[in-house]
């Protein structure tokens, strides 16, 4: 363990709200110590800005423990930060120095509005879900679990891309700000499994029509959404979605 | 003791495996044509809010569902890791809906009440089949059928996971289910909005008054019912494995509206979670209990000592959960486990820099098994671990130590799982639940879904079809005066204007009920939290600083309402506690222990649920007893020896 | 319309289907240079062989349904790379204070698709002006008048600014189609673990070659007048 503390220099998008303007803002923060997240250290840097009786920054966050996908922030112009596989409340301090600069904004794209400061607006990705991101089966007694045998192989492949936690940073650091990576990811999932296939083609429709429609941009294979993306989703599930969205359009 | 003639567990007729079925026959049922013509609102959005609200939806009622988060897919149940119990019995291990229902009880100590317990293995199965339809990417082995394992010391396999991510592929399998109601217009789903009151009207609820975390407004919704699926309070100890939004005002507010609080002190205290490094710590991270299947649990023989994990030999190692639980081992259960780490560190036996802390050890397991079979089975924990210590788990044991992680009481609930207030269910962790003083592991996923697919369900749609229910909307007197109790509150937090932050309180209420209200308790500690919880009130009431704008994103605002409300149910815990003396599950009184050191239970007077009725603020709130019979499980000393 | 030819047509309106489109096109360019550049590799031969091909080429009527195609498949992509790069930069209207590459996604050749494509463009008006619209000379082979394209190209590179210009646009075109060409796959749903690292390899090696085609024949005019 290392006990040294930190003094760091901190560039921070501040945004009353989505009417008001923002704008960049530096504050100096010391204490930070390496064993802290990320997000401990905004909230020793909120707990000073409390005690100053001022606004203390807004940030999404929730779990804590890289799973509900409620945190974002790109850190010195990254997606969650500059550690790989990471999300920004899994990240430590011990990657940073002591006198280093962070530039920290709120993941930005039309489809995702500054609500405040780091906050954003991600509910479009809610909206291309409920275009088709389920199967559609009512509770009641669907078949024993174990009727419908499914090869390792895809179970896992469908695992894979069901990992994704829908935090927006595939969107964020894109330079397109394009959604594929989430939409992909899900319209994988389903396409890999038998449940899902009824309705493939269906689903692959309109759930990319819906992504279009909320703003999000157009993919042009930069692969930055695979390279950011805390939970290493594959490109691959783009490249499935785009098979799937052609056959449901010509077969 | 006898029941009190306020709690009415409406257990139905029958032996306990005819009784769920008796109990659907009898239920009145609302006419397919009939059902859009009623709303339900369903405050929370986790396995047991989502499930709820998407299978009301698909039966036809319309449905109003409220989150916290900015989507319902973020609810904590997200974060669970290891699985989910179903009596399927695909292993062929001597598994059975019997078997299921026998574990859960006892290993809830006998504190949870059979006919739920039963229907809960019943409609386990149901689950499974469920999630595997909506698309749920479970576990499979090489022939392409469902993969189970054992978990949390049970002695079949019959828990099933999605690698590391079991609660995020079922909470997401229910929030599929939910958005594909959301896109039929059936769900009008309210994302990043909080409870602030429950709202009765002739005694019965009618709807809530919440506040829009975005733009601060107070807004207010009536339904013919409400459903609480709020989640548990673990974070009144500040530090806990729950999400930073996790909290018990929902819970709380229909507490004083006057739904009886049912076992407040049962508090589950996860055994393998990472230790704490500092003051500025935030929350805890849990590492599924998975890892006790191979990881092996040690302190030093000796006392403060400090050298590397690796540098102490064989033989100054105390395996002491395999010393003294030879047939369990490391893998005894939660509360067992927890408390015995605990005993090693008062002993000054704990290891790390803060002392807090226990061996993890995989070295064993290593050299058996081989690095890549431990890396496929626990790769993204010990990933996980090294990416928030900076040490890697292959080579250096792990460190861990109990944290809170889940908590058994709630709102206390009838079988149809309704509150003492007519048309409030409360379902999933949210309620005093099925789990008795103690959890199984994988049992949490469970019950959310139970609840949430196919028992409230059928519980609401009873109670909608055999009760009048009035015509009320928000322009009732009710929901005016909600609404200027919430109103009041949020000015009188701004107005204060003093010298501490929210989280000083917060930690300061943690470290009380840590303390005193924790892995171990006694009388002398109890009184004085609930002495030292008051004057804390006292004090937040008269010195917190809550800086801002009430009409924008306003954090310490929220954070105000909810420590208010954790202060005061840090209290009753404490009380229900003091009350609780004997030893079971979770609940540990010193006071009520074996010659070594185990819980000992005392079912001729506490065979029973507590649940606590609220009497007005500052008045000592009155206790009731709903008394518990066991019929099929005989009462037992747990032992795990 | 039926609602079969709708959806056919709401294919060419989303984000999905016009990547596919830019990446069908712009597969059909990378084939239209392959054949060009091997077409241009007789220059080598000789003057007679070279005059011969480009004869036989603009002579035959076919080639107006070829060049109306081709203008045709090059337009649709150039079109397209508007409208995609309007629509991409109105999907983030406030760009970043700070924004780095990861390093582990978009290159170099990825990001600057536009620009290079831009400089493509240029390079193609100046290469039609030149060549295809420029001086006739004519040059009697067999009995027929045919243009003597050979002195044209000679001429043209004669002048060392003119065979550096090509080289450079050679290397931008390098650049433009070690992206496209890889990307093309992935658009329309071919990635796999083993396959996907063999496609980028081989996307690159034929962009190297084919750019490097052009650009050493740039070079091979200027030496041809310089000796």
């Amino acid at each position: 363990m290392n006990d040294k503390l930190m003094t760091l220099n901190l560039k921070i998008w501040r945004q009353k709200s989505a009417k008001h303007k923002g704008r960049m803002q530096d504050y100096k923060l010391s204490g930070v110590s390496p064993d802290m997240s990320f997000l401990e250290m905004v909230d020793l840097l909120n707990e000073q800005l409390v005690r100053q009786g001022d606004d203390p920054v807004a940030f999404d966050h929730d779990c804590r423990e890289g799973i509900c996908g409620m945190c974002s922030m790109m850190i010195n112009g990254e997606a969650h930060g500059p550690s790989a596989l990471t999300t920004t409340c899994q990240l430590h301090m011990r990657h940073f120095h002591d006198g280093d600069s962070i530039v920290i904004e709120p993941f930005r794209a039309k489809a995702f509005p500054v609500i405040k400061d780091l906050m954003v607006d991600r509910s479009a990705f809610d909206k291309v879900i409920q275009a088709g991101g389920f199967v559609s089966v009512n509770t009641g007694n669907p078949q024993d679990a174990n009727n419908i045998p499914i090869s390792k192989e895809n179970a896992d492949l469908a695992m894979d891309a069901a990992a994704c936690i829908g935090c927006g940073a595939c969107v964020a650091s894109c330079p397109n700000a394009s959604a594929m990576l989430f939409v992909s990811a899900k319209i994988s999932q389903l396409a890999l499994l038998p449940q899902g296939q009824v309705e493939a083609k269906a689903r692959a429709e309109s759930m990319v029509q819906k992504m279009d429609e909320v703003g999000f941009g157009n993919c042009s294979n930069h692969a930055e959404c695979e390279a950011s993306c805390p939970k290493g989703i594959d490109l691959s599930n783009i490249a499935r979605m785009n098979r799937e969205y052609f056959k449901a359009k010509f077969s | 003791m006898s029941t009190s003639s306020k709690l009415d567990s409406k257990i139905p007729e029958g032996p306990v495996q005819e009784k769920w079925d008796n109990a659907r026959f009898k239920y009145k049922l609302v006419n397919p044509a009939n059902r859009r013509k009623y709303t339900v609102i369903v405050v929370g959005t986790g396995l047991a809010g989502g499930a709820a609200a998407a299978t009301l939806a698909e039966l036809g009622y319309n449905v109003l569902s409220f989150c916290i988060q900015d989507s319902p897919r973020r609810a904590h149940s997200i974060a669970a890791q290891g699985g989910i119990n179903a009596a399927k019995n695909y292993p062929n291990d001597g598994d059975s809906i019997y078997r299921l229902f026998y574990d859960t009880v006892k290993g809830g100590d006998f504190r949870a009440r059979e006919a739920n317990v039963y229907r809960l293995a019943q409609v386990s199965n149901n689950i499974i089949d469920q999630c595997v339809a909506q698309g749920v990417p479970f576990a499979r082995e090489y022939g392409g059928y469902l993969d189970n394992r054992s978990f949390g010391g049970s002695q079949v396999s019959r828990t099933f996971y999605a690698r590391g991510q079991t609660g995020q592929q079922l909470l997401l399998g229910a929030y599929s289910a939910m958005m594909r109601q959301v896109g039929k217009g059936k769900i009008k789903m309210f994302t990043r909005r909080e409870m602030c009151e429950l709202v009765l009207v002739n005694g019965k609820a009618r709807g809530i008054v919440v506040r829009n975390l975005v733009n601060g407004e107070l807004e207010k919704y009536s339904a013919d019912a409400v459903v609480l699926a709020s989640g548990g309070y673990g974070n009144v100890f500040f530090l806990s494995t729950n999400a930073m939004t996790s909290n018990c005002t929902a819970a709380w507010k229909a507490y004083k509206k006057g739904a009886f609080f049912g076992n407040p002190c049962y508090t589950q205290i996860h055994p393998t979670c990472i230790p704490v490094h500092g003051a500025n710590q935030s929350k805890l991270t849990l590492m599924s209990e998975s890892l006790r299947n191979d990881g092996r649990v040690w302190a030093p023989k000796a006392k403060g000592d400090k050298r590397p994990a690796n540098e102490i030999p064989e033989e100054e190692r105390d395996y002491y959960l395999e010393r003294v639980y030879p047939s369990f081992g490391n893998l005894a259960p939660r509360d067992v486990s927890s408390r015995q780490a605990k005993f090693r560190v008062d002993e000054g036996r704990g290891v790390g820099a803060t002392g807090f802390a226990v061996n993890l050890d995989f070295r064993d397991a290593i050299k058996r098994d081989g690095k890549n079979v431990i890396e496929e089975k626990y790769g993204n924990l010990f990933e996980m671990y090294e990416r928030i210590t900076g040490e890697d788990p292959y080579k250096v044991p792990m460190r861990i130590y109990p944290a809170v992680h889940y908590t058994m009481g709630g709102l206390w609930v009838d079988y149809n799982l309704q509150s003492t207030i007519e048309g409030l269910f409360v379902l999933g962790e949210a309620n005093f639940s099925d789990h008795g003083a103690n959890r199984l592991g994988a049992s949490a996923l469970m019950q959310g879904l139970a609840d949430g697919y196919f028992i409230a369900p059928y519980t609401i749609s009873n109670y909608l079809a055999s009760t009048k229910l009035e015509k009320v909307d928000t322009e009732n007197p009710a929901f005016k005066e909600a609404l200027s109790a919430t109103q009041k509150q949020t000015d009188k937090l701004l107005s204060i204007k003093g010298t501490r932050t929210v989280d000083q309180f917060h930690k300061a209420l943690g470290h009380i009920m840590w303390e005193y209200v924790g892995m171990s308790r006694n009388e002398a500690g109890l009184k004085k939290a609930i002495k030292e919880i008051q004057q804390l009130r006292k004090e937040f009431w008269n010195d917190v600083n809550v800086p801002g704008d009430p009409n924008l994103v306003n954090t310490e605002l929220e954070k105000a309402n909810r420590v208010a409300d954790f202060m005061e149910l840090g209290e009753l815990m404490a009380r229900d506690a003091l009350e609780r003396e004997e030893s079971c599950g979770g609940h540990f009184r010193e006071e009520h222990q074996t010659d070594d050191n185990e819980a000992k239970r005392d079912d001729n007077k506490f065979c029973h649920v507590a649940a606590w009725e609220y009497t007005g603020d500052n008045k000592e709130p009155t206790r009731h007893v709903e008394e518990l019979k066991f019929e099929n499980v005989h009462l037992a000393q747990r032992s795990y020896k | 319309m039926s609602t079969v030819n709708k959806s056919i047509m709401a294919y060419f309106t989303t984000s999905v289907g016009k990547k596919q489109i830019m990446a069908l096109t712009g597969l059909a360019l990378s084939g239209f240079l392959l054949t060009h550049l091997l077409g241009n590799f007789l220059i080598l031969v000789g003057a007679d062989a070279f005059n011969m091909y480009a004869h036989t080429l603009t002579s035959n009527k076919l080639i107006y349904v070829a060049e109306a195609g081709l203008a045709l498949i090059f337009l649709t992509h150039l079109g397209l790379a508007f409208n995609l790069t309007v629509e991409n930069k109105k999907a983030r209207p406030q760009s970043y204070y700070t924004k780095v590459r990861t390093g582990r996604g978009a290159t170099l050749a990825s990001v600057s698709m536009i620009y290079t494509g831009l400089v493509i463009l240029g390079f193609l008006v100046s290469h039609l002006m030149h060549f295809k619209f420029g001086p006739v000379y004519y040059v009697e082979m067999n009995g027929t008048q045919v243009r003597d394209i050979y002195r044209v190209v000679i001429d043209y590179f004669a002048d060392p600014l003119q065979a550096g210009w090509y080289v450079l646009a050679m290397i931008t075109m390098a650049f433009h189609l070690g992206h496209g060409f890889q990307s093309t796959f992935q658009s329309f749903g071919f990635n796999h673990n083993k396959y996907s690292p063999l496609i980028k390899k081989l996307g690159i090696t034929y962009a190297i070659l084919v750019s490097a085609g052009f650009a050493g024949l740039s070079v091979w005019g200027y030496l041809q007048s310089s000796n």
